[in-house]
C-alpha cells in the first residue's frame, strides 16, 4: 500500500516513446514526457487528439504498440494501486441506490479481501478523503441528490480513498457552472497540497493557464509540456488547432496571462 | 405425386374455415407488421406484450358491463372498447409511474401490465358464472375458428391504423427518430405517442382472437425485425414487413393443417423460422454475408508483405510460392491478397508470376520507407538490435503521411536504416515540380531555390539560384549543396529545413539503387 510518501525525486509519471495505434492512424505517436510529483497538470488538445488515450495508457488500459509508462518508478501494469481514475460525470447512473459514503468506501474495495469487512483504518481513510473534498456532511446522501460539482467531488473522494498518489481526471469541469468549477478546483488544489499528482483532461483554453501548474499539449504527438505561459503561445496553438486561430487572439502570444 | 401436392395445397383452400382464417390472419398480420416497424424502432417490444396482456381486463370489463346492464351476451363492440380502454389505461399508468418515480421504464411496464392483467384474471374468475368466455381461447387464440365479427373487427382496425400511419407517416418517422427535434418544430410529440400506442392497442385487439395474447407480440415484432434486416428505409421496411406478416400467416396455416396443430403456434413458428432464414441469408446484415465479408477482407499486413516481397525482389516476377516465404500467412489468404491487389492495380501478371505496377511500386516504397524509418527510430530510442526488425514490423502499419514525415524529421531525414539499406525518399514531396525544403532532397537532385527563411539568412543562396544536392556528410547530419559555379555550401538540418526549393525534372544522372 502506498501510504507513506514516496521518494520525492522519482517522477510521478514517466512516459517514454509511447506509440498507440488503432488501425493505420496512430492515436499517440512517440510521446515522451516526465511529470514531477505534486503538480496539477492539464492535458489540452483538440478533439480526437489522443487525450483520453493518453490517460488510458497511463492507467494501463490500452496496450501500447511501443514505449513505456512508469508510475512512481514502477511499470504501469504493476502500479495499479498508485493510480486512480475519476470518470466523466456522464458515465454514472445517478439513480443508483448508493450514498456518498458508500461510493467513497468503494475506493477501499481493492484493499479489502472479500471475506472481511472494511476495518477502522479503511473508514478513517474514507473520512479523510471526504473531508478533503469537503463532502463529509453529505455522506448519508444518495448520489443523485447532489449538485454537479458535488457529484464530481464524491468521485474524487473515492479516488483519494484508494490511497493513490496519482489521480487522473477526465474532464471534471465539463458541464458545471463557474462557481462549481471554483469548488472543484479548490479540491484539486487541496489534493495537490497533500502531495498528490493530478493529471486533468481539460477543454477550456481560456482557463487553462490559470488553473494548472503545467500544461501538456498533444495532438497525436506531444507538442509541448511546460508552464502555461510557455505552452499557450498562439503559434503553437494555431499549429495544433489548425488555423482556428481567431479564438486564441485573446490569448497572450507567449506572455504572462492577466 | 403432383396430385398429392395439389391436394395438400389446394384442398384446405376450398374449406370456408381456412379461407376465413387466411383472410382474417393476413389482414391482422399486415397491420401488426406495419405498426411493429415503429414499435421495434422505438424499442417498445415489451410494451406490445404488456398491452396484449392488459386487454384481458378490458374484455372482461366490457363483457360484464353489457351482460349485467343490458343482459347482452358477449357483446363484441363493448369488449373491443373495453380492451382499448384497458390498453390506454395501462399505457397512461406506465407513463405516470416512470415519470413521477425513479423507477425506470421497463420496470414500470412490468409492474403495471401484470397488475392490470391480474385484475382481468380475478374479474373473470369471480364472475365465472356470468362470463362465458374461454380464458384459454383468449390466451392461445383460435385462428381456425375465426368468426365473422372477428373479421370485421380486423378489417376496421386495419383501415383505421393504416390510414393513420399513411397520413401521419412523417410525424411517426420523426418522433421515433428524434423526439426532441420533433418537439422543437412544434410537433405534438405526446399526442403522437398516444396515437401510436392506440394503434398498437387496436392492432393487438384485432390479432388476439387469432394468435392469442401470448403470441401476438411475436406477430407485432418478428416480421418487422425480419424486414429490418433487409431494408435501410422505413417505407420499404414497412412494405416488406407486411409481406412477411402475410407469408407467416399463409405458411403457418398450411403448417397447422398438415400437422394438425394449434393455429397461432404454427403461424408464429413459421414466422420465427422465416426470421432465422433471413438472419442467415440477408445480403447486408446476414450472417452469411458477414462471413463472406470477413473472408474476402484481405488483411492489410498480408498486402504489405506482398508489396515488400516484390519490392525487395528488385523487379523480378515472383509467384505465389516465392511470396509465401516472405509473408507469414496461410497460402489461401496470400493468393486472395494477390488477386485483390491485382484488381486494385497494384500488381500485374507477367511470366508466371507477379510484378509491381507503377502504383504498386509507389505503395511498396511508401511502406518500405515506413518500415525502415521505424527501424531507425527504434535504434534511435535505444531498442536492442535484434528487436529492430520484428518491432518495426509491428509498427510499420502506422504509415500515414503525417506520422512517417514526423519520424523522418525527428531522425534528421536519414538515407539508410540501421542495417545500411536505403530508405526510399519522400515521393510525395520530392516529386519534380513540387516545392519542398532542402532537407528532404537526396544527393543528385537538382532544384531551384524558391525562398530562404530568416534562420538561413547566413547562407549564400537567393531565390532563383539553381543547385544540385551533394552527398550528406558527417554521418548524415550535414547537407551539402553544389551551386552552378561549382562552389559547395554545407549546412545543418535546421538550415536545410529553412530553405525551400522547387524540384527539377532532372535526376537522370542519379544512380538508381534497387
Amino acid at each position: 500500500m502506498a501510504t507513506e510518501m514516496p521518494d520525492n525525486h522519482v517522477p510521478a509519471i514517466e512516459v517514454k516513446n509511447l506509440t498507440v495505434s488503432f488501425g493505420p492512424r496512430p492515436a499517440l505517436l512517440d510521446v515522451s514526457t516526465t511529470i514531477e510529483q505534486g503538480l496539477l497538470v492539464g492535458v489540452i488538445g483538440p478533439n480526437g487528439a489522443g487525450k483520453s488515450t493518453l490517460i488510458k495508457a497511463i492507467l494501463g488500459f490500452v496496450k501500447p504498440d511501443f514505449g513505456s509508462v512508469r508510475i512512481l518508478g514502477s511499470p504501469a501494469d504493476r502500479a495499479r494501486g498508485s493510480v486512480a481514475y475519476v470518470p466523466q460525470r456522464g458515465a454514472v447512473d445517478w439513480d443508483y441506490p448508493i450514498t456518498v459514503g458508500e461510493v467513497a468506501m468503494m475506493g477501499r474495495y481493492g484493499h479489502v479481501p472479500w471475506w472481511r469487512d472494511p476495518g477502522p483504518q479503511d473508514r478513517a481513510r474514507v473520512d479523510q478523503a471526504l473531508e478533503m473534498v469537503r463532502m463529509s456532511e453529505f455522506r448519508e446522501r444518495q448520489i443523485g441528490q447532489l449538485s454537479g460539482g458535488q457529484q464530481q467531488r464524491v468521485f474524487m473522494a473515492r479516488a483519494l480513498a484508494q490511497g493513490a498518489d496519482v489521480l487522473l481526471l477526465d474532464e471534471p469541469f465539463s458541464g458545471v457552472d463557474a462557481a462549481t468549477e471554483r469548488a472543484i478546483l479548490d479540491v484539486l488544489n487541496r489534493a495537490k497540497a497533500a502531495g498528490r499528482t493530478l493529471v486533468v483532461v481539460h477543454h477550456d483554453l481560456a482557463t487553462a493557464a490559470e488553473y494548472f501548474d503545467r500544461l501538456l499539449l498533444i495532438k497525436q504527438r506531444l507538442y509541448a509540456y511546460g508552464p502555461p505561459q510557455a505552452v499557450l503561445n498562439s503559434e503553437l496553438l494555431s499549429e495544433v488547432y489548425e488555423g482556428t486561430l481567431k479564438i486564441f487572439s485573446a490569448l497572450p502570444a507567449g506572455g504572462k496571462p492577466a | 405425386m403432383i396430385e398429392l401436392l395439389a391436394q395438400a395445397f389446394i384442398g384446405p383452400i376450398q374449406e370456408t374455415y381456412f379461407q376465413k382464417a387466411l383472410i382474417g390472419g393476413s389482414v391482422a398480420a399486415i397491420v401488426c407488421s406495419v405498426v411493429g416497424c415503429l414499435v421495434i424502432l422505438r424499442r417498445m417490444a415489451f410494451l406490445g406484450d404488456a398491452l396484449s396482456h392488459a386487454m384481458i381486463a378490458g374484455v372482461a370489463g366490457g363483457y360484464l358491463f353489457m351482460k349485467l346492464l343490458f343482459q347482452v351476451e358477449a357483446h363484441a363492440p363493448a369488449m373491443l372498447l373495453g380492451s382499448l380502454i384497458a390498453a390506454i389505461v395501462t399505457v397512461a399508468s406506465i407513463g405516470f409511474v416512470s415519470r413521477v418515480s425513479r423507477v425506470k421504464d421497463d420496470t414500470a411496464i412490468g409492474i403495471m401490465y401484470t397488475g392490470v392483467f391480474a385484475g382481468g384474471v380475478v374479474l373473470v374468475s369471480i364472475f365465472r358464472n356470468y362470463i362465458h368466455i374461454d380464458l384459454m381461447h383468449f390466451i392461445m387464440g383460435d385462428v381456425l375458428g375465426v368468426a365473422d365479427h372477428d373479421l370485421w373487427v380486423a378489417a376496421i382496425a386495419a383501415c383505421i391504423v393504416l390510414s393513420v400511419i399513411v397520413l401521419f407517416f412523417r410525424s411517426f418517422q420523426l418522433t421515433s427518430f428524434d423526439p426532441v427535434m420533433a418537439a422543437s418544430i412544434g410537433m405534438p410529440v405526446v399526442l403522437i405517442d398516444y396515437a401510436l400506442t392506440t394503434c398498437v392497442s387496436l392492432v393487438v385487439v384485432s390479432a388476439v382472437s387469432m394468435v392469442g395474447v401470448i403470441l401476438v407480440v411475436g406477430l407485432l415484432i418478428t416480421p418487422a425485425a425480419t424486414a429490418y434486416l433487409l431494408s435501410d428505409r422505413l417505407e420499404r421496411m414497412m412494405l416488406m414487413s407486411a409481406v412477411f406478416g402475410v407469408t407467416s400467416v399463409v405458411g403457418g396455416l398450411y403448417l397447422c393443417v398438415w400437422l394438425d396443430s394449434a393455429g397461432g403456434g404454427a403461424i408464429m413458428l413459421f414466422c420465427t423460422f422465416q426470421f432465422l432464414v433471413v438472419l442467415v441469408v440477408a445480403p447486408n446484415y446476414g450472417l452469411l454475408a458477414r462471413w463472406f465479408r470477413l473472408r474476402r477482407m484481405v488483411p492489410q499486413e498480408v498486402m504489405e508483405d506482398v508489396l515488400g516481397a516484390l519490392a525487395r525482389g528488385g523487379g523480378k516476377p515472383l509467384d505465389a510460392a516465392a511470396m509465401a516465404s516472405f509473408a507469414e500467412t496461410r497460402p489461401d489468404r496470400l493468393s486472395r491478397a494477390v488477386r485483390a491487389m491485382a484488381r486494385e492495380g497494384l500488381l500485374q501478371e507477367e511470366r508466371g508470376g507477379y510484378i509491381l505496377t507503377a502504383n504498386g511500386e509507389r505503395e511498396a516504397n511508401r511502406i518500405l520507407r515506413a518500415h525502415r524509418l521505424w527501424e531507425t527510430y527504434l535504434q534511435h530510442v535505444g531498442a536492442p538490435a535484434e528487436e529492430l526488425h520484428p518491432r518495426a514490423r509491428d509498427l510499420e502499419h502506422v504509415h500515414d503521411k503525417a506520422s512517417v514525415d514526423y519520424l523522418d524529421d525527428l531522425l534528421g531525414h536519414p538515407t539508410t536504416d540501421p542495417h545500411g539499406r536505403l530508405i526510399p525518399e519522400n515521393h510525395v514531396e520530392c516529386r519534380p515540380g513540387n516545392v519542398c525544403s532542402l532537407s528532404l532532397l537526396r544527393a543528385g537532385k537538382i532544384a531551384a531555390v524558391e525562398s530562404v527563411a530568416r534562420e538561413a539568412g547566413a547562407i549564400n543562396l537567393r531565390p532563383g539560384d539553381q543547385i544540385a544536392m551533394g552527398p550528406r556528410s558527417n554521418g548524415g547530419s550535414v547537407w551539402t549543396v553544389i551551386r552552378k559555379d561549382g562552389s559547395v555550401i554545407a549546412m545543418d538540418h535546421h538550415t536545410a529545413d529553412a530553405i525551400k526549393a522547387r524540384v527539377m525534372d532532372n535526376d537522370r544522372g542519379t544512380p538508381r539503387r534497387p
